[in-house]
């Protein structure tokens, strides 16, 4: 059976902690002292997560013919059943990712055999990231050009902006806590230069479980 | 050793528990901590702080505000230190720049003697004569400059930040304070930013020996301090005003980009010298300087001070002069009267005050480091000295407090209207562009009073403007007197009467560039280099302007001022630099292509294997071992970076029908075909392939250079034709691996159940299969002319579907091979590369793509081009060419040209040695009529030498398409 | 930098845009004579003045209108394709 290898898997490998296999993706799941990292600025692997994602303008009603809540209003995002994301991306492009707990992401994949008129696939290979701490302002600051404190976390807001001049998804979930998602291609060079000044900032790499 | 030290004076910025030692010029010094270089200096009595650019001259303290670049010094490696804003640090060692033999005794300060040689313009007319630039360029380069580069310098990155904010407020004057209260009091989130290293502005230092204005002042700090949504910037400059209140904030540590929504101009205004001779000696200095002096660092400027007036200001400074101990020699007032209330105080006092007079000259002191006497005379009506009524008068100090002008920098970059005031003698703001407000003496506004209101007023508009109040209408009475003088220039026979410091420009230098012909504001800078200087005019375009303005009978509003442009003050390029971010791409075979000793190569953004590296072989035989293994064997290459699309929908095929030059809506279910785009004029820009999965569904491929821009360009189009289907860029998601030779079959059959025989697969078939459980595309194309499959997968599976091929081609010998290889195969069977054997004008019919173009179809991009072009003869066409199989020597390059007869031909557009067929094989442009197979070419070489060839067929290797033939694969050679 | 205002995401600094010139309305092929068709696509609109120019939104790939006055270079309004005032 073959293995599923995140973007950051090279990145990660030489980081001493423990790891998981977790929807068939060795997964860094927690490395020493990575709690008081989490609290004042950690940068987490989150790429085992399975996804989804589906484009067109009858994706949103075929979405809710399979039973999903789908967010209303373009770049927001609701909570899936069993804690997983769904969100709309622009005005009709969505984003699902499961939790540990929930496979959306697999029952519409196969749900893709026979997709009416206007839905279109979108294969998703995210390197995706999670960023905890108090410290995060910081590092946004340094690397992208969104007021991000001008959003009200309320509105669930979804943000597709850059980053260090890498194209990105972003969910501000609360203020110590952001999801980023990005083209896997672009992922080592995106988890290399926010890992440089995450450690700058004084945090560092933690593992996923504390965050999922 | 501090012999010009005052007692402790209230407010202080130096810090006199802590005593600094430094050196200047070698010589130790000893200051305090908050002194700045220069402070600490003239408390010591060292008043030579620096020589001129041109004329060497000794200079002291002009401004102490961050203009006086006569004290620019050196700290071993740090550069363009400005001593009058540059705080003390222990242990510095500085020295003076642009001098020979040191400041005291700088003997460059000769070239004096020759200044009737080096008139205005000096500079354009030496470098008329191409014959003597050398020369001059040697002389010049020697005796300028401003400083020693340490090429060992570390190289120190910055981490550069955004910020955002409602309000910026420029300036942390009482103006500034006061309009920044005025919005933060109404909700706002404000900035305030001031360059000195404390707020306050002049409601500390300009004070008239009155405490009533630091009160007023450090109440409004007091207010700042504990306001929740003000963020006060201290040693902070705003550089530069862009686009939508982007303003650069720059501190010692990073620049920081600030994201203003609305922007108060609180800059004030930057004090102007007088212009006569000898206005440059050490000891002549600038009222609001000798008030810093006393109040920020307790230094007494001088003992004995002449002081030329035009405004109440200068009336303050003699006041806090004569408070701090310092004897007032005369008070030389340009004006008839006295015009204010602080100036008839002062007549009360016994104090010499010459009303109608003019500074003449000052005059040296013996050791040239200083003045000795001011020579003062009347002026008449028009301002010009009756030098018959002279009288000179004993000091070490002349103070000019003569006028201002607007620091309006950011206002001009924000698109500001100025016009000039005539009654306040200064340009002030006219038409404000949206969400810029200026307040204060940048805006016109002196009297202390009246700038608390005006700051007040430029509050409540950019709060109305931010949405957050009323527009109140707000008066601001007018000004009692004018703040500046129209003319404090006093000419001189013996010149040395200095309008631009920066420059040495002295007044004649003006009128003689006029009388060449540069009688305009942008060509008398240009000209002259007025305001060209390390302060970039801030004490001297006013000057200039006037000048102009006289001699040519215009009025300074009409004169104009030149263009302002960022930044405000220097900035280094450590903050510039900051870090840098290059986005790069790879592909997530990265690593098994490390762990394999790949030399890897920029394509694009993309980070691909150029080859893979063997001990103890070059590049060049390394990457024809990869070559012979692919004709040999098998191999294997990640061609991940490739464009992937998916396109889905009723109206897919009429899409690609479309956007590409091909028939594609008549292909068979489970078959690719060659796919060529062009552009509206019917230039050939991408190449690729297109597979068909189903009746409304097909992949396709494009070159990795092309996928980005490729992908946007095809969203618009379908943003505007809204056909009935979707493209879904699959470049990332999808890793790509082709594997070449006649055992790849071999491979992927240990790997997958489907047939692969020729029958079941033939060329160029496309088929979905499982290896391992795991979805992948199979295409067999025809790439390096070899047997192969190219076999996409979902990303996340790459490494391991690698590691599977590896160890399946184990037996086979199979290797890996990287982009060198590639164009080698690929060239070895006459392939072309879009952008390499085509460029920005190729068209199809020149490149041998015609059977590519379907010119029958309804539409598509660059059809309509292409039918007024094959109407004309084409002027070149690919063709293929070898050298002799014995050839020795230099090989041609690409874009080296072909010749006969003594005219351009042709030119290589690809060459390279093959190791399959043993000689040098490439892709040319030749004219049509010289372009039959057989044909010889001369190619000359960049040294003149001519290599000949011959035009072959292509492809060069295989021409018969052997080796995609079943009964073939298992020849061991195939024969050219 | 300047500010760009994206539709469908907001108002976003202009790097993350990509501008692609002017909308023009491309002659019909089929009866176009050569010489209009050769003017249409080598010969752009340089005076300055209003026009409506095709921008796209680069991480959300979201293809807009944008109203810019190329003299001033203030962008009047954006707007969807298809999308009337």
């Amino acid at each position: 059976m073959m293995r599923r290898i995140s973007p950051n898997h090279d990145r990660l490998q030489s980081l001493s902690g423990t790891w998981r296999d977790i929807n068939g993706m060795p997964s860094l799941m927690s490395i020493p002292g990575d709690e008081q990292t989490a609290a004042h600025l950690g940068i987490a692997d989150l790429s085992f997560l399975t996804r989804f994602g589906v484009k067109g303008a009858g994706a949103a009603a075929w979405l809710e013919s399979r039973d999903l809540e789908v967010p209303d209003r373009p770049n927001t995002w609701r909570s899936l059943p069993d804690g997983g994301i769904i969100a709309r991306l622009g005005l009709t492009e969505f984003l699902i990712e499961d939790s540990l707990h929930s496979s959306f992401a697999l029952r519409l994949a196969e749900a893709c055999q026979h997709v009416p008129d206007r839905v279109y696939p979108v294969l998703r290979q995210d390197a995706a990231i999670v960023l905890c701490g108090t410290a995060i302002p910081d590092l946004l600051q340094q690397t992208c050009s969104v007021h991000f404190q001008s959003f009200s976390l309320n509105d669930h807001p979804v943000i597709l902006t850059l980053i260090v001049g890498v194209s990105v998804t972003i969910i501000p979930i609360a203020p110590d806590r952001y999801r980023i998602w990005c083209d896997g291609t672009f992922g080592a060079y995106l988890w290399e230069t926010l890992a440089t000044i995450v450690q700058e900032l004084g945090g560092g790499v933690v593992g996923a479980d504390r965050l999922i | 050793m501090n012999q010009r030290r005052l007692p402790p004076i209230s407010g202080e910025w130096i810090d006199r528990s802590r005593p600094i030692q430094f050196t200047f010029e070698g010589t130790r010094f000893t200051g305090y901590a908050g002194d700045t270089i220069a402070s600490a200096l003239w408390a010591s009595g060292q008043q030579i702080l620096g020589r001129s650019f041109k004329y060497h001259r000794p200079r002291g303290i002009l401004s102490l505000a961050n203009h006086d670049v006569n004290s620019l010094m050196q700290s071993g490696q740090r550069l363009n230190v400005r001593a009058d804003v540059t705080p003390l640090d222990d242990g510095m060692t500085l020295s003076a720049i642009n001098t020979f033999g040191g400041v005291m005794g700088d003997r460059a300060s000769a070239i004096e003697l020759f200044s009737p040689f080096l008139p205005v313009g000096f500079y354009y007319k030496a470098f008329n004569s191409k014959r003597l630039f050398p020369m001059w360029e040697r002389l010049i380069r020697n005796l300028t400059g401003l400083g020693q580069v340490d090429f060992s310098t570390p190289h120190i990155r910055t981490a550069k930040r955004y910020d955002f904010c409602d309000l910026l407020v420029v300036g942390a004057g009482v103006s500034g304070l006061s309009a920044a209260l005025s919005v933060a009091d109404l909700g706002a989130d404000v900035v305030i930013v001031d360059e000195n290293a404390k707020a306050g502005g002049s409601g500390h230092y300009q004070l008239g020996n009155e405490p009533f204005r630091v009160e007023k002042t450090n109440e409004l700090l007091n207010a700042i301090e504990n306001h929740p949504k003000i963020r006060l910037y201290t040693q902070t400059q705003a550089s530069g005003y862009y686009a939508d209140g982007w303003i650069p904030l720059l501190d010692h540590d990073r620049l920081t980009k600030m994201r203003a929504k609305a922007v108060i101009a609180a800059n004030g205004a930057y004090e102007q010298p007088a212009v006569f001779r000898n206005n440059d000696l050490p000891g002549v200095i600038l009222s609001s300087a000798v008030q810093r002096l006393i109040y920020r660092y307790a230094v007494k400027p001088m003992n004995r001070a002449v002081v030329l007036v035009a405004n109440a200001d200068g009336y303050r400074t003699v006041l806090d002069l004569i408070s701090n101990g310092v004897t007032i020699a005369a008070v030389v007032d340009l004006r008839d009267s006295l015009n204010s209330d602080v100036a008839r105080s002062l007549d009360q006092q016994n104090i010499p005050i010459f009303l109608g007079y003019c500074v003449y000259e000052a005059r040296a002191n013996p050791g040239r480091d200083g003045i000795s006497a001011a020579v003062i005379c009347p002026i008449d009506a028009n301002g010009n000295p009756q030098t018959g009524f002279k009288q000179t008068i004993a000091c070490d100090g002349i103070v000019m407090s003569v006028g201002w002008a607007p620091a309006a920098n950011l206002l001009y970059q924000a698109g500001t209207k100025m016009r000039f005031d005539k009654g306040l003698q200064q340009f002030v703001p006219d038409q404000l562009p949206s969400g810029v407000f200026a307040c204060g003496r940048v805006n016109g506004v002196f009297e202390f009073e009246q700038k608390l209101i005006d700051g007040r007023r430029s509050g409540l508009e950019a709060a109305a403007y931010l949405g957050l109040g009323e527009r109140i209408q707000v008066t601001i009475s007018p000004e009692r007197e004018s703040p500046s003088h129209p003319w404090a220039i006093v000419e001189h026979p013996k010149g040395k009467n200095f309008v631009d410091f920066d420059e040495d420009l002295q007044y004649k230098d003006f009128p003689n560039a006029v009388q060449e012909g540069f009688d305009n504001i942008e060509l008398l800078k240009r000209y002259t280099t007025v305001g060209m200087g390390a302060s970039q005019g801030k004490h001297s375009n006013m000057n200039a302007l006037r000048i102009l303005a006289r001699i040519t009978g215009k009025t300074p509003g009409e004169v104009g001022t030149t263009t302002s442009r960022p930044f405000f003050h220097p900035v280094p390029l450590s903050h510039l630099a900051g870090r840098g971010f290059t986005p790069e791409r790879r592909t997530p075979l990265h690593s098994r292509h490390a762990a394999l000793n790949a030399k890897f190569m920029l394509a694009g953004i993309w980070k691909r294997p150029e080859y893979y590296a063997q001990l103890g072989k070059t590049r060049d035989e390394c990457i024809a071992l990869e070559a012979q293994a692919v004709r040999h064997q098998v191999g294997i290459i990640d061609v991940g970076t490739l464009g992937k699309f998916e396109i889905r929908g009723a109206d897919a095929a009429e899409f690609l029908e479309r956007v590409y030059a091909g028939r594609y809506r008549n292909m068979k279910v489970g078959t690719t075909r060659y796919a060529l785009m062009l552009d509206e004029t019917g230039v050939t820009i991408d190449d690729g392939i297109i597979a068909r999965l189903g009746a409304e569904q097909f992949y396709f491929t494009t070159t990795t250079s092309g996928a980005t821009p490729i992908y946007r360009e095809l969203s618009r189009l379908n943003t505007m034709w809204q056909l009935d289907c979707g493209i879904v860029n699959l470049t990332g998601a999808r890793s790509a691996i082709n594997l070449a030779g006649r055992y790849a079959r071999d491979v992927l059959s240990k790997l997958t159940d489907l047939d692969l025989s020729s029958v079941a697969f033939p060329y160029l078939a496309v088929r979905e299969a499982r290896i391992q459980g795991i979805s992948v595309v199979l295409m067999r194309v025809g790439f390096v002319g070899e047997w192969g499959y190219e076999i996409h997968v979902a990303a996340e599976y790459a490494s391991a579907l690698w590691d599977l091929l590896l160890k399946a081609g184990l037996e086979y010998d199979i290797r890996p091979f990287g982009v060198e290889a590639q164009r080698l195969l690929r060239l070895e069977k006459g392939h072309l590369i879009i952008g390499q054997d085509t460029d920005g004008l190729t068209t199809p019919l020149e490149a041998g793509l015609k059977w590519a173009v379907k010119m029958d179809k309804p539409f598509f991009i660059g059809q309509r081009s292409l039918q007024v072009l094959a109407k004309r003869p084409i002027k070149q066409t690919l063709i293929g060419f070898m050298l002799d199989p014995n050839f020795q020597g230099t090989p041609p390059q690409e874009c080296h040209l072909m010749i006969a007869r003594d005219q351009i031909v042709g030119r290589v557009t690809s060459v390279a040695f093959s190791p399959s067929l043993s000689r040098h094989i490439g892709l040319a442009y030749m004219r049509p009529e010289l372009a039959e197979i057989g044909d010889p070419i001369s190619i000359r070489l960049s040294d003149g030498t001519i290599v000949s060839a011959i035009i072959t067929s292509t492809p060069f290797y295989d021409p018969d398409q052997l080796r995609q033939r079943e009964d073939v694969t298992q020849r061991e050679e195939v024969t050219v | 930098m300047k500010l760009m205002t994206c539709p469908v995401n907001g108002a976003r600094s202009i790097s993350e845009f990509v501008c692609a010139g002017e909308v023009r309305p491309i002659p019909d092929p089929n009866t176009t004579n050569d010489l209009a068709w050769g003017a249409f696509v080598f010969h752009c609109n340089g005076a300055a003045g209003i026009k409506q120019e095709w921008w796209c939104h680069t991480p959300s790939d979201t293809w807009f209108i944008a109203e810019r006055n190329t003299q001033t270079d203030e962008i009047l309004r954006t707007y969807l394709w298809g999308e009337v005032a």
